[in-house]
Formats: structure tokens, sequence, C-alpha cells
């Protein structure tokens, strides 16, 4: 037998409404924590577990009401686990044959609970090790070597915590946290991870320009390595501001321009909220298409007041919401990175790379506010939608293993601007989280408000790193969709607020408290980069041994 | 510790649930709550605790009671050398057999005459090392019971070298028992509790009064 820490005694409760367990005297309350993870060895199963809350209780009104006094701590001893007890709530998540058996099925979902007074133990590194690493949850069939990834360790061992990348990327996920908890760095950690296992390949719209290349740690003042510098050229950076790049001394990979004909009503209709827009104006784009096509907005901004007032008239359309339209608009005719025509080259040249199997990331520059961001990803996403539309149904007829798109994951962030209620209804990416799962791409939002997600597309969200979250509503939001979730919320509020996360979902057997994974040197190393004078020893080395001295 | 095997009295009367020791020497009667032993039959030990001690007058105290001048050797006389033996009554908490402690009522009582023995340390402390019995001197009816727990329980901790550890056991054990009478459990926990053994030694007390 394993010498596990024996914390207590299962007394009572439900597959539904979670587990008492009755602490052992020897357990202090105290250390007992929300998330901890918990096994209880039941007559014929193992129930893996995570502690929910943890409770006081006595056995009689009185001692309460006249409790031994402050110093006696005899009688504090004699009393606690006696009279006085501590409890924990226990959330069943896993169940394991204690026996193995021939029809053994390894992990799976709880179906039942275990018998009364089945004794609880602190989880020892074997259990995590079990659970996190030899993923073997019942029902799905896997071909190949499985995409593991350390995103971290438990809060009180050195063991670590893998997720599958390959279930991580098939569907969308989210990242979510108080501002400065640490979303960026868990991004930058799951962008390596999959890109080092070529799990999928990713787009990612970086608004505050810090994915590809270096960018500065709040806490320890260093500078970290952008994706394009650990991975070299299979990450390519492309910039809407050349000039920013160019003082931070970068080079981009290539300038995104884009043409007044490239933007349509729908990105213009996501933008309602950010530039004030009534719908009627917005209605009233369409009269201008009908006429100008995909020269509309064109025409739009250069209509003086007198053209104006004619289109109207002759279209039907309200005159004083066409005015409106045209000064709400012209913002966009001045943005930098706007031309009055610009043929799709730029965007097709990223959408090749994405299908050679290489990863982009635009940044922002300047343009970092979220109207800027929103038109942008909308219209080159629109694209890429098209073409994996078109290509998954090429590859639905021919099935050929070679016509399979590659997966494609995109990163947002503020994702609540795509995906609040309204405009989840009208974007390219609210139709990608909710169905795109099919056509081979998948979002990874981030967002500090979750609450403002639509509950559909939360619901449809596969994997949940979540860093500390105070407020109500978005711990709620986290929980949209996750059968029994109302149990765990306490372990959301209880995080440190830097590097500890939460992560729970498909890509994980059972939700897990983690401190994140460290994005440093040794990190850069384990994701394969040298720095250059190593990589030229590593050449000599690898000449020597080939060749001799 | 001093391992007095020697007897210290014989049985008077007997029953399954206790017995009575009669006593010689008013120096050697158990003092409240401590351990002792008598051989029922074969192999059988039957353990107690004592709880009451009775000393009677005879016709010879009854006569010269009212003498204002009596003289020191019939005081010391009545201690020593009675004519009428000093009743010490005995709870039945267990038995052993085979070096093996049961803590619920032996199969027969002790026969009247038997040699009864007072507990070494070693016994004691083998006996106590469960604490089912508590419940037998809890739940007896018309003995003091809260107080003989708290003497055996602090007996018991002297005997086995002052061990905290088993005053906390056996405070629980207690608390476990008591669960719906907290005042009672209270007044046992502050009859039991370690700073009563710190500032005085109890020792003298424990070889020779009679509470
Ligand atoms: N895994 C990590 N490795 C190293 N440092 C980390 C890690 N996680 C968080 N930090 C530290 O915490 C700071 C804040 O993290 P980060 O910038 O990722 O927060 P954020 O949630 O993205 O904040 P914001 O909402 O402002 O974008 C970092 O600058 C860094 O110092
Ligand atoms: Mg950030």
């Amino acid at each position: 037998m394993r010498d596990r820490q024996r914390i207590g005694t299962v007394i009572q409760g439900s597959l539904l409404e979670g587990l008492t367990a009755k602490l052992e005297p020897s357990a202090s309350v105290e250390s007992m924590r929300v998330g901890n993870f918990v096994v209880i060895e039941g007559q014929k199963k193992q129930f893996f577990s995570l502690i929910t809350d943890v409770a006081l209780g006595a056995t009689n009104e009185q001692v309460l009401l006249d409790p031994p006094a402050g110093a006696d701590d005899f009688a504090n001893a004699v009393l606690a686990g006696t009279s006085t007890f501590g409890t924990v709530k226990i959330a069943p998540m896993l169940m394991l044959d204690a026996e193995p058996s021939l029809e053994d099925q390894g992990l799976r979902p709880v179906k039942t609970v275990p018998s009364h007074f089945s004794p609880v133990y602190e989880a020892d590194e074997d259990d995590f090790l079990r659970v996190f690493q030899e993923d073997t949850v019942s029902g799905v069939e896997r071909v190949g070597k499985k995409k593991f990834f350390e995103i971290g360790k438990p809060l009180n061992m050195e063991v670590p915590v893998c997720m599958d990348l390959e279930r991580f990327v098939e569907r969308s996920n989210g990242i979510f946290g108080k501002s400065g908890t640490g979303k960026s760095f868990l991004a930058r950690l799951m962008l390596s991870g999959i890109i080092k296992s070529r799990a999928a390949v990713n787009l990612v719209f970086d608004m505050h320009s810090e994915y590809g290349w270096e960018t500065q740690s709040e806490e320890t003042g260093h500078f970290v390595k952008g994706l394009r510098q650990l991975f070299g050229p299979q990450v390519l950076s492309y910039t809407l501001d050349p000039e920013s790049a160019r003082n931070r001394n970068v080079q981009p990979d290539g300038v995104v321009v884009i043409g007044l004909n490239q933007i349509q009503v729908e990105d213009v209709a996501l933008l309602q909220e950010e530039l004030n827009l009534t719908s009627t104006a917005v209605e009233s784009s369409y009269l201008l298409v009908d006429r100008y096509r995909d020269r509309w907005l064109q025409q739009l901004l250069n209509m003086d007041a007198e053209t104006l007032r004619d289109f109207a008239r002759e279209s039907g359309a309200h005159p004083e919401a066409m005015a409106a339209l045209k000064r709400k608009l012209d913002m966009i005719g001045r943005l930098g990175f706007v031309k009055e025509h610009v043929d799709d080259s730029v965007i097709d040249e990223i959408v090749r790379s994405i299908e050679s199997g290489r990863h982009v990331i635009l940044e922002f520059g300047q343009y970092n506010n979220p109207r800027e961001y929103i038109l942008v990803a909308n219209i080159i996403t629109r694209r890429i939608h098209d073409l994996y539309r078109q290509k998954t149904e090429r590859y639905q007829q021919t099935k050929k293993p070679e016509d399979r798109p590659r997966q494609l994951m995109i990163t947002i962030e503020e994702a609540h601007k795509f995906l609040n209620p309204v405009a989840a209804r009208q974007t390219i990416f609210g139709t990608i989280a909710r169905e795109m799962r099919k056509y081979f791409v998948t979002l990874l939002v981030i967002d500090q408000r979750p609450s403002g997600i639509d509950t559909e597309v939360l619901s449809q969200i596969g994997t949940k790193i979540t860093a500390l979250l105070n407020d109500e509503k978005d711990i709620e939001a986290v929980f949209t969709g996750v059968g029994g979730g109302g149990r765990l919320k306490a372990l959301l509020a209880a995080l440190d607020p830097r590097q500890q996360a939460l992560v729970l979902g498909y890509a994980v057997p059972m939700p897990v408290e983690v401190r994140t994974r460290t994005y440093d040197e040794a990190f850069y190393r384990a994701m394969g980069h040298r720095e250059r004078d190593e990589q030229r020893r590593e050449a000599e080395k690898a000449r020597t041994e080939l060749f001799g001295e | 510790m001093t391992h007095d095997l020697s007897p210290l009295g014989r049985v008077l009367r007997s029953s399954t649930t206790e017995f009575v020791v009669g006593c010689q020497d008013l120096a050697r009667v158990p003092t409240f709550g401590s351990f002792v032993k008598v051989q029922a039959h074969d192999g059988v030990w039957v353990y107690g605790a004592a709880y009451n001690v009775l000393i009677d007058d005879d016709p010879f105290v009854r006569q010269i009671i009212g003498n204002p001048h009596i003289p020191r050797e019939v005081a010391l006389d009545q201690k020593e050398n009675r004519q009428t033996p000093i009743e010490v009554e005995v709870l039945v908490l267990g038995y052993a057999r085979d070096g093996l402690v049961h803590q619920y009522l032996p199969p027969q009582p002790p026969a009247t005459l038997s040699d009864v023995y007072p507990c070494t340390a070693s016994e004691v402390t083998a006996f106590t090392g469960q604490l089912s019995y508590l419940r037998t001197i809890l739940f007896t009816p018309q003995i003091p019971a809260d107080e003989l727990l708290a003497a055996n329980v602090r007996e018991a901790y002297l005997r086995r070298g002052g061990d905290r550890e088993f005053l906390v056991e056996a405070g629980r054990e207690a608390a476990r028992l008591l669960k719906d009478e907290y005042d009672r459990l209270k007044a046992i926990l502050s009859r039991i509790r370690p700073s009563l053994f710190r500032s005085s030694t109890p020792e003298p007390a424990r070889r020779r009064g009679v509470t």
C-alpha cells in the first residue's frame, strides 16, 4: 500500500450534489484548500476528485454556544474531530476500477458514488501522473503518438500537468482572467506548444504586438522572447503599422493593407457599437452596395453633401441617416493601413502561408484599439472562412488525406467585442465558434470579461484556461455549459493573482489547478530554441563527431 | 514507580459487574480510580477500578467513640490492624487472558477470598491501550461516574509516564461518548487537563489519600 495521507471519510452525498467527507482529527481544516485533488478509495473503484468547499461542523449546538476558553489547547485538541470537526465537499470527476480487469475501461467519467465511509486521501504524484499523463478517457480512438504539453504543475507538487493538444485544437478554447493575471503568457505557452507539436497552424490577431517579438515582463522587467524569435521562419510576422515595427527594430515579414473595396457592410455592422451607428444607418449601406458593389464605401466617402442628398433621394434612403453614416465612416478612410483599392494579394499571401503550415502573427502596432482590431480581424477571417469551407467540401468529396485541410486556430483578444450576444450572431467569429469545428477552424479567445461573451458561444468552448476572476458574472460565465460547474466556482476566486490557473474541459481528463509553467529560458530550450553561439557549438560538435577533429 | 505485587486484600463479595475487596491496612487501600486485578479462573484476570471505600465501625469503636482521651495506640491500631475489614468497591472494566485485553465483562466473577493485586505500570499501559472501557465507567448508574473517569484517566496518565497524547485521546473518547452532554464533558475535561499535573507532584496523594 502507498502511504498517501488519509484526510477523511465519506459520510454522505450524491452524484449531482457532490460528496461530503468528515475530516480526520489529524487533518487540519486549514490545510484543506478548495481545488485540492483528492482520491477516494471506494470498495470497487477509485474516484479522482476535487475539493470544492471546506466547512466547520459541530455535533452539538452547545459547543458552539459555549466554546472552550481561547487558550485551552487541550480542550481544543480534544474537541477537534469529535464534537467539532471539519468537513469538505468533494466533487468526484473520474473513476477507475480498483482491480484492473479484462474489460477495464481505464479512467472514465463518474457514474456513481463511493460507498459510505470510504477513505479519502490526498492525491500523490502517482495519481497526478496517472490522470494527467496517461490520458485514457474512454471513447477516444487515436492514431499515432499523442501530443501532450505540460501547462504547469499542481499547486503543491512537482509533477507535470499535461494537456492533450490534439484534443485542444479540435474545439474553440478560451483563456480568461482579470487584467495582469497572465493571459498573454498563457497564450504564449499554448501557442508555443501547438507550434512545437504541429497540432495546428495558428493565426494570431496580436492587438498589443506582444506575441511575435520581444516584450517586457511586468514582474521581472526582463524581456521575453516572441514566437517569431523562438520558432524562426515557421512563424511569419505581419504588421499593419510598419513604422511601429521599425521603431522597435523588428523586421516584419509583410505589411498588411486593407482596401475600401474589401470592407463589407457586415464589417461595418460589427462596428455599430464602437462607432455609435444607428441600425437605420447600417441598413442604408445596403442601398450603396446595391448601386456601387464593392466600391460602395469608396463612393460614400467621396460624396459631398449634395451628391449624398441626391443619392438619398434616388435610392429612398433616409438622408439624415446617410449623412451620419458618412460622417462616422470617414474615420475608416483616414486609417493609415487603408487604401482606396487593394487586391487580395496580401491576404491571399497570408492564406497561402497558413495552407503551407506556417503560422502568422498580425501585429496592430499603433492601431491597438477595438475599432481597427475588429475591422481587420473580421475582413481577414472572412476570407479564410470561405477558403476553409471550400477546402472542407472538397475533402468531403474526395476523402483523400492530402485534401484534408490543416487544422487552424485563430487567436483573438478582447473576444467579447466579437462574440457578444449581438455580434456573435452577425460576425464570422460567431459562425466559427458555433460551427467551424467541422471545417477545421477553431478559435482561441482571450478575454478578461467572459461574461460579455454570448452564452451559446461559451458553451461551445472546449477547453478553458482560467486565471483569477473576481466578478460573479464572469465566474458564472466560465462555467457555462460545464456539467456540475457551479460546484467549482469557489476555485476560481481562490487562485493566486499571478501564474495560477484552473484548466478544465475537453483537453484535460478533469479540472485541475496549476502553477503555470514559467515562460523563460528553460522553456525556450524545451521548445527547441538555441541561441546563435550555442547553435554554432552544437553544429561544431556534430561535425567533430562525424568527421573527427 | 514501585511494583508492589503482594496482594492488597481479598475478595469479600463479587458479582459480574463489580466486586468488593476487604483490606486490613488503610495504607494499602487502593486509591480512588486506581486499577486492581484479581484472578477469576484459569488464566482470566479481571481488571477493575476502585471507586468507593467503606470504613465500617465495629462494636469496639462504638464503645470508645465517646471517650475524650483515646490512646494513640488504639487509634493507630484502627488504621493498621482492624477487626472489621475496610471495604473497597471495585467496578469491573474488563479482563485479560493470555496477554490479550478485553474491555467487556468477564465470563465469570472472581471467587471470594481470591487475592486482589494492584496493577503494575506495564499492566496499566497495556490495559489502557484501548479506551472503550471508559464507556463502562460513564454509563454505570449510581457511582460518581464523572469523578471516577477523571481520577482513572489521571492515574493512567501518570502510570504511563505522563503521556499527553493519552490525555487527548481519553478526552476524545469522552467527547464521543458525551456528544449530547457538553456540560458533563467540559467538567471532565477540566479534571484531566495536562496543566493540573504541572505545578504540584501528585505522587503522595496517589499513594496515601483516600478520596
Ligand atoms: N507563465 C508566466 N511566466 C512568466 N511570467 C508570467 C507568467 N504568467 C504571468 N507572468 C507575469 O505576470 C505579468 C502579467 O501577465 P500578462 O501580461 O500575461 O497578463 P494579462 O492577463 O495578459 O494582462 P492584460 O489583461 O493586461 O493583458 C507578466 O508581465 C509576467 O511578469
Ligand atoms: Mg494580455
